[in-house]
């Protein structure tokens, strides 16, 4: 059938083309008007190969058209405005970083004084360090730009979906592994200022349903952003 | 011939549009009627036309939809949207306006 002929020339033309859902709407609107056309050609008197030939010869070049769609239509200042995101999650993450590993400064400096301050000052700062530099690395993940969508296809789509699972879990697992560093730390300060051995410990139940609490909230908020 | 192709060509968005203007209507369809108010004198590629319809739906010109055809395949309709609507009165008074001046520096002047 010439119908089924027109479907495979428009198929053919489409053979490079990444199947993405605005080449295969755009498949379909050809093949639906040069039917249309092959129709009309036929109610005008023309037989089935001349009219197939002339409704063929009317597309023209069609390569601009596919580059086009290849390109995914992605304006520059959407692709601007994530190259910043992405620049600031860098600064925000190197920022961290370098928090974490300063933060054991000021104890080694005031430890190396040897005039008692250590605990006294050391400590509390290397908590705000931390508890800062946590604090950086949640905010990253938190306001970091979904990767753009270049294409709608199912394959995006599942990684978008990847990546917010991803997301989630990293984010779970910053907050967890601060937290935990935090207990430590706050553990022995008690510990050693207190004398309390027998009841501190008591701190890593509480640690473990403070962890659970930030859980159930941050899937509440996931739950509420969708 | 040659140069009212090329003249037509540069045109194309706003062929489109005054199609657009009297109502929603398909690909086909589009390139039927001008082929028609040209007397079969003139028709677009069909790649020009897609080509013109994804850029003018970029813009916010046109939009587009799938028809509800209950017999066939569906077909793409394009309608124009308001800033569509402002647009394609500017394209027609920038054509006068370069209309009136081609017409201006090609005829001879009479009165010479």
């Amino acid at each position: 059938m010439m119908e089924d002929k027109l479907r495979r020339y428009v198929e053919s033309l489409f053979e490079e083309t990444k199947p993405t859902r605005k080449a295969v709407e755009l498949k379909e609107e050809m093949l639906q008007n040069l039917n249309d056309k092959y129709g009309d050609l036929l109610n005008e008197g023309k037989t089935p190969e001349a009219a197939f030939n002339i409704a063929i010869a009317g597309i023209g070049d069609v390569s601009t058209l596919l580059q086009q769609l290849e390109e995914g239509f992605l304006s520059d200042p959407e692709l601007e405005r994530h190259e910043k995101a992405r620049r600031k999650s860098a600064m925000l993450t190197a920022a961290a970083v370098m928090l974490y590993i300063l933060s054991v400064l000021p104890i080694l400096i005031l430890d190396g004084l040897d005039i008692g301050l250590a605990s006294l000052l050391g400590v509390p700062l290397f908590i705000i360090m931390v508890a800062s530099a946590t604090g950086l690395l949640v905010y990253n993940s938190m306001t970091k730009p979904k990767p753009v969508r270049e294409a709608d296809t199912m394959i995006e789509e599942f990684k978008e979906w990847q990546s917010e699972t991803q997301e989630y879990k990293q984010m779970r697992r910053a907050i967890s592994s601060a937290l935990w560093t935090l207990i430590v730390v706050l553990y022995f300060v008690i510990s050693f200022t207190t004398g309390a051995w027998h009841v501190s410990w008591i701190i890593f139940v509480v640690g473990g349903l403070v962890e659970s609490l930030i859980n159930v909230f941050v899937a509440m908020r996931k739950n509420r952003g969708k | 011939m040659s140069i009212a192709s090329d003249l037509i060509r540069g045109h194309t968005d706003t062929i489109i549009l005054a199609c657009l203007m009297g109502g929603d209507n398909y690909g086909y369809e589009i390139n039927k009627s001008i082929q028609q108010k040209t007397g079969g004198r003139y028709e677009l590629k069909e790649a020009t036309l897609y080509t013109a319809f994804r850029r003018l739906e970029q813009a916010g010109y046109i939009s587009s939809y799938w028809g509800d055809e209950q017999t066939g395949a569906r077909r793409r309709y394009y309608s124009i949207t308001d800033s569509g609507q402002g647009a394609y009165r500017t394209l027609i008074a920038e054509w006068q306006n370069a209309k009136n001046m081609i017409e201006q520096l090609i005829q001879l002047e009479e009165n010479e």
